[in-house]
Parts: structure tokens; sequence; C-alpha cells
């Protein structure tokens, strides 16, 4: 079920007002002020820092990044994933508070990318956390973040915030149950 | 009185509104899942090691009161340095500057006391009840 | 000096300092050349090539290790480097495969250090004397020691599976996600991968 319809926002001279569902409103709030954990393990953790930088302004969009996952909404899996930062991830994802959400960003948060035959690689984020968005690249250009942070923008509209928040909506299945021990 | 008690009382409505409001308004509207991952400290990934509270040492301080009282001086003699001219052209310069030269003698006294305390020195070595001066040497190589 | 006769003045100089000369291996003229002294001797070995004036290696470049089962046996390599005489050597030394035990050369290199935790992680070569020996690049729970020729990967990791259940490509899942998220797929389809290393 999703809250297709967006507030209805109307501009005047002397300022304006928008009219929608509670829903719609919170999500359009919601989705221009979504942080990011400053977070990345490889490669592709550089293309996420040029992409905050001030060529293809990440800030724009409301995506500021945070260094603690207390303060934020997004996980964006930058990078090779091996089995010892795999634990680390998940820790991560589990101190993040609700809502959360997880970019796959570039081919080894995808499906290990080229270290797909490695021994100590984790063949993709969403065997340790569950994924919303995938983007594929190696790395992917800052537009290509965007415009999967853009997705994650869409998703977030469309969510059916209030019944969310009273828990009458399911969790994603979780993809490592056994994360939630994990300790090393 | 020559205020308005209207206004303090609408400044205390206000700001008590505001502080239930921003307690209260979020409450229905985010969701509220406690788990005790969740809730555990935050040490970059890794398995919180230690309490998240610790002694602060205090040389800290005694190095933060030290700079008060020397930057309290200095704001106090900054006023005269600058109206000094004037002072010398009225007669009073020599006045002044004996006053400020004592004002200083009296601030190097305790300068000096608390450097012959050995309060400044910033790298100390924790021996039991001891807090001595070490000297930093060459670094010794990785065992 | 040509590398020929460089080595066979280090041949010499080690052959004084241990009392037995090292074999020579490889092709000189090839650049490929190496020193082969037994596991015993190793530590002094090493020592003598950093101690040594005519020798003075003082930078260890490389400590690495190859697992030869056919010979039964685990060769160790150390590249090394002279500031001083500007020139390099390779020494090599092996030890059995089932019971892959060496002296540590941690005290002649530091740099040593994080080498041979690296010969013990991936080859399970176990050095004796090493002031912290424990796995460097895979977590500390992981069996066994992949660079071995007969190591065979787990399926799971701690619940983690080690392969992907569907070999999905990075094409397929974006496609995914925009039915996921928009209900619709993407309006331009990419045609073939944008960039080297994606699959699509």
């Amino acid at each position: 079920m999703s809250t297709d319809d967006r507030p209805v926002i109307e501009a005047g001279p002397e300022g304006g007002f928008a009219v929608g569902s509670l829903d719609s409103l919170l999500n359009l709030a919601r989705k221009h002020s979504l942080w990011y954990l400053l977070f990345g393990t490889a490669c592709c953790a550089i293309e996420l820092m040029q992409t905050g930088g001030p060529r293809t302004d990440a800030d724009r969009f409301g995506f500021v990044f945070r260094p603690t996952p207390r303060q934020a909404d997004v996980l964006i899996l930058a990078g090779t994933i091996t089995y010892r930062m795999a634990l680390r991830i998940r820790r991560l994802y589990e101190q993040m508070a609700e809502p959360r959400y997880v970019v796959a960003m570039g081919s080894c948060a995808n499906t290990g990318g080229l270290f797909q035959m490695s021994y100590s690689v984790v063949k993709g984020g969403d065997l340790i956390v569950p994924v919303d968005v995938y983007i594929p690249g190696c790395p992917p250009r800052p537009e290509a973040l965007i415009e999967g942070l853009m997705l994650v923008q869409q998703k977030v509209e469309r969510e059916p915030w209030l019944a969310k928040v009273r828990g009458r909506v399911a969790d994603p299945p979780d993809p490592w149950p056994e994360g939630k021990e994990s300790t090393e | 009185m020559g205020f308005d008690l209207g206004m303090l009382l609408g400044f205390l409505l206000v700001s008590g509104f505001a502080l239930l409001g921003l307690l209260l308004l979020g409450k229905p509207l985010r969701p509220h899942r406690p788990e005790a991952s969740k809730t555990s400290t935050y040490e970059c990934g890794e398995p919180a090691v230690g309490p998240a509270w610790f002694n602060f040492n205090n040389r800290f301080y005694v190095i933060a009161l030290v700079f008060v009282v020397f930057d309290v001086e200095v704001a106090l003699v900054v006023p005269v340095a600058v109206v000094f001219r004037e002072l010398v052209a009225d007669g009073a310069g020599l006045l002044a500057f004996t006053e400020m030269f004592l004002f200083l003698a009296v601030l190097l006294v305790g300068l000096v006391y608390v450097w012959a305390r050995g309060d400044l020195t910033w790298v100390r070595a924790l021996d039991a009840g001891e807090c001595r001066e070490v000297e930093l040497g060459p670094r010794s190589s990785t065992p | 000096m040509n590398r020929a006769e460089e080595l066979s003045a280090a041949q010499t100089a080690l052959a004084g300092s241990l009392g037995e000369a090292p074999a020579l291996g490889g092709a000189a003229l090839a650049g490929d050349a190496w020193l082969e002294v037994p596991a015993a001797r190793w530590r002094d070995a090493c020592r003598a090539a950093r101690e040594l004036p005519a020798l003075g290696f003082d930078f260890l470049r490389c400590l690495t290790g190859v697992d030869r089962p056919e010979a039964g046996r685990i060769e160790v390599v150390a590249h090394l480097f002279s500031y001083r005489h500007r020139r390099a050597l390779t020494l090599k030394t092996s030890v059995p495969r089932d019971t892959p035990e060496l002296d540590s050369v941690a005290g002649v290199w530091p740099a040593a250090d994080w080498h041979e935790r690296e010969l013990w992680d991936l080859l399970g070569v176990r050095l004796r004397g090493h002031p912290d020996l424990r796995r460097l690049l895979l977590p500390e729970d992981w069996p066994g020691h992949p660079l071995r020729k007969d190591w065979q990967e787990p399926d799971h990791y701690r619940g983690i599976p080690t392969r992907r259940a569907a070999p999905q490509t990075a094409g397929e899942l974006a496609k995914q996600t925009y039915v996921a998220v928009r209900g619709v797929p993407s309006a331009a389809p990419k045609a073939g991968p944008a960039s080297p290393g994606e699959d699509g």
C-alpha cells in the first residue's frame, strides 16, 4: 500500500501553502532531509566523497553526511565488503535508528563485483543488511549515485509513514538473522 | 519596577510550550523500537571496549584556569594601552605606568608560583602517588 | 658488478657467516635468481643479510610464501633491498607442509611482523618467537588457510552464504530496484556495461 498523493503546493506572491494527507506532508519533509552515514570501504567511497563535493553537490538535495549512525537515515555501502567488515557493517546498521534505508553502491556492494571469486569478499551487501536501492557501476558516477539517492527519495515519498510508525507495516526480511549476535 | 510583567509571562509561556512541543510533538510521528543492539555504545562499528564515561585528567582544568586568569589580565591591560597616549599628554603617564606595572607584577607572582609547582607541565608520568615531568626521548622501536 | 657477480658475492658472504654456502637457484642474468638456505638457519641468514657490512640489506620489501603440495613443502620467500649498496636479493627457504614452522625474523626487520602474520593467516606457517602471531586479513575464527592449494571454501561464514543464491548481475538488481520503487522499469535501459567492472 503506498500513498501516491503528493501534497498540493500552491505558491502565491506572498508565500504559499501545501495541502495533503499527513503522510504525504511528513514524507515531503523527510525525503528532503535524508542524512547519510559517513561510511565507505573502497573506491566507491571516493566517488561518494566527490558526490558530496561542490561539483555534484549532494547537499542541495538535503543529503548531509553524519559520522554517527544515530543521526543517519541512509547507509550507503560504498565499496567492497569483506567478511571482517561485514560484522562491523551489521553493527552500524543495527545502531541506526528507524527510519533507515540502505543503498548498495557499486558492483562490489551489489554482487561482490570484480572480487566475486575471492574467499574474503562478501558476495553483495544484501547478504548482510536489507538493501533498498542498488546502483550499478564500478564506480558509479556521482550523477548515478544522485539518481540512486533520488530513488530512495521516491521510495520515502511512497511510504505509508504513519502506518509504519504504528507498527502495521511488516519489516523487510532480514537476510542475516545471525548478524544480531555477531561479535568479534 | 520598570519592566512589563506581561512580557515575562509571554516569554515563559512560549518557551514552556516550545519545550513541550519539541519533546512531545514528535512522539506520535516517529517509530519507537528500542533494541539492545540499537542502544549499544557506538564505537565505529566495533564492540565497545571500556565504559563511555571516564575521568578526565585534571591538568585540563588547571591549564584552563590559568588561561582564564591571564586572559582577563590582558583584557584589563588593553584599554589602558589604548588610551596611554592621552594619559601621557595629561601628565598621568607615570602614574598609569606604575599602576599597570604593579598589577602585572602581582599576577606575575602568581604565574611564577604556578610554574614552580609544576602545574604548567603537560606531559607527566603517572607513577604511584607522584606526577613528575617526563623527558620525551627518541621513540623505541616496536617489540 | 653485474647481477651474477653480486649474487656470488652475497653467497660467499653468507657462507662465511653461516658456515655453509646457501644454494643458488634460478637464472642469474634474468634477474630471477635467489639464494636458498635451510629452514634451521633462516634467522641466522636473515640477520647476516642485514648486519654484514658487505651485504647490508636493511629493507625487507616483502616476506611471503608459496604452497608447493607436489613437493610437500611451503616455500618462504624474502625480497630484500640494500639502500647502502643499491642492490636487491631474494632469500628463500622451505618448510614441510605437515609441520610448517619457521623462526620469526621480526627481530631483524620490524616490517616482518605483519608479513609473518599474513604468512600465518593465509598459509598456516607458524612463526616461532613472533611477538603477536594472529590473523591479519581474515576474521579470527576463519576456517583454514586460503592460499593453500587444497583449501576448500566453506558454504557459510557465521551464517553469511559464501555464494550468491542466484547469480544476479548488477544490471538485474538495478532493474529490480526501479520496479520496486517506481512500479515501472527504468525508462532508459542500459545497453551493455557502462564502465569496466560493471556486470550487466
